[in-house]
């Protein structure tokens, strides 16, 4: 074995999501079984990837593929690492703490204003989780979906 | 999270498997090689994600094995550092918390990492959080978010080949994770997420 590139690219949690789900899709067309250690993961993975507090678990799904252009678009006005739009796509952070957690020093780069605004706009081009049914605030609280 | 590593290797097809596709066969075996295993300063393997190049196949002399040389892309479980995941608290010593996901479960955030007003509850064997007076539970199974500090590698190579230092070796995790969740966001994810600005 030879490595001939430790990290030719990343990928987010939807590109792999995808790819998992149309092998599982396409072994079992041709009525094909993986190694088992491949089967394994797969499932293990795909169960992490569809669990509750993970953006993918939304039936239907809340953004695709063409999604990942549009939030570039969006959040072109503000300085946004590579690495931190990764985690916005796979975490999609829609308040203020949450953004928090995947922005580094976002305090001093941002103001409230434009913390606020990127937000709006993950939240506009990802969408959200719907509102907690038991929860008795229900006012008003529409959920932008993605994609269109 | 994930990423793409292009790897060269030698795929060796055993007769047995001459009634697949040569692309099955490929795939097959270079799955059954790789995933789920973790190659060291590379991450956890997941699988093949496409086949680059491969060789004419060439017949081994004496044993009729098919070898094939393969340029492909792996799948690759690595977050970075600084990077924020989730995962599941699996258990809680008063050295820190023990989380894990499906499929990965070497991450551990020492007390260290922990916010500040912290405290282990020994009766319940977790974590507490105290703010105000007010008491949060770092439970058990709860999912939450963390940011990867460290990652610590562990070849595991044997001392010899005694049966003892080989069992030694494989206690140790290939690869895992060091974690914080010391910043406003992380931690326990129920108590961000209904944050309403």
């Amino acid at each position: 074995m030879k490595i001939l590139e430790a990290k030719s690219a990343l990928l987010s949690n939807h590109e792999v999501f995808t790819f998992l789900q149309n092998q599982e899709r396409e072994y079992q067309e041709q009525k094909r079984r993986g190694p088992g250690n491949l089967e394994t993961l797969r499932r293990e993975l795909l169960q992490y990837l569809k669990s509750p507090e993970n953006p993918l678990s939304q039936d239907p799904p809340a953004y695709g593929e063409e999604s990942i252009a549009k939030l570039l678009e969006r959040l072109r006005p503000y300085d946004i690492q590579k690495g931190e739009m990764i985690m916005i796509m796979n975490l999609r952070p829609v308040n203020v703490p949450m953004l928090n957690a995947v922005l580094e020093d976002m305090e001093e780069r941002f103001t409230a204003e434009e913390q606020e605004d990127i937000c709006n706009g993950i939240q506009e081009v990802l969408g959200s989780f719907p509102p907690k049914a038991q929860e008795g605030d229900g006012d008003a609280m529409q959920t932008t979906e993605g994609g269109s | 999270m994930f990423q793409l590593t292009k790897i060269a290797d030698l795929v060796q097809i055993a007769p047995a498997q001459f009634e697949k596709h040569s692309r099955v066969a490929i795939e097959d075996n270079i799955n059954a090689k790789y995933s789920n295993r973790v190659i060291q300063k590379i991450g956890l393997c997941i699988c093949m994600y496409d086949l680059l190049w491969s060789s004419e196949g060439l017949i081994g002399h004496g044993t009729g094995l098919v070898n094939v040389n393969v340029e492909f892309r792996l799948i690759v479980f690595r977050p970075f550092k600084g990077e924020t995941i989730l995962g599941r608290i699996s258990s809680a010593t008063p050295e820190g918390m023990n989380i894990r996901t499906d499929f990965f479960e070497e991450i551990f955030v020492s007390y260290k990492e922990l916010p500040e007003s912290c405290e282990f509850n020994h009766n319940e064997q977790l974590w507490n959080w105290v703010v105000d007076d007010d008491r949060m539970y770092y439970d058990k199974n709860e999912p939450v978010r963390l940011s990867v500090i460290d990652e610590v590698w562990h070849d595991q190579v044997p001392e010899s080949t005694a049966e003892d230092a080989v069992e030694q070796a494989k206690k140790i995790s290939p690869y895992s994770i060091q974690g914080t969740m010391m910043k406003e966001g992380l931690g326990v994810c129920i108590w961000w997420d209904d944050a309403e600005e």
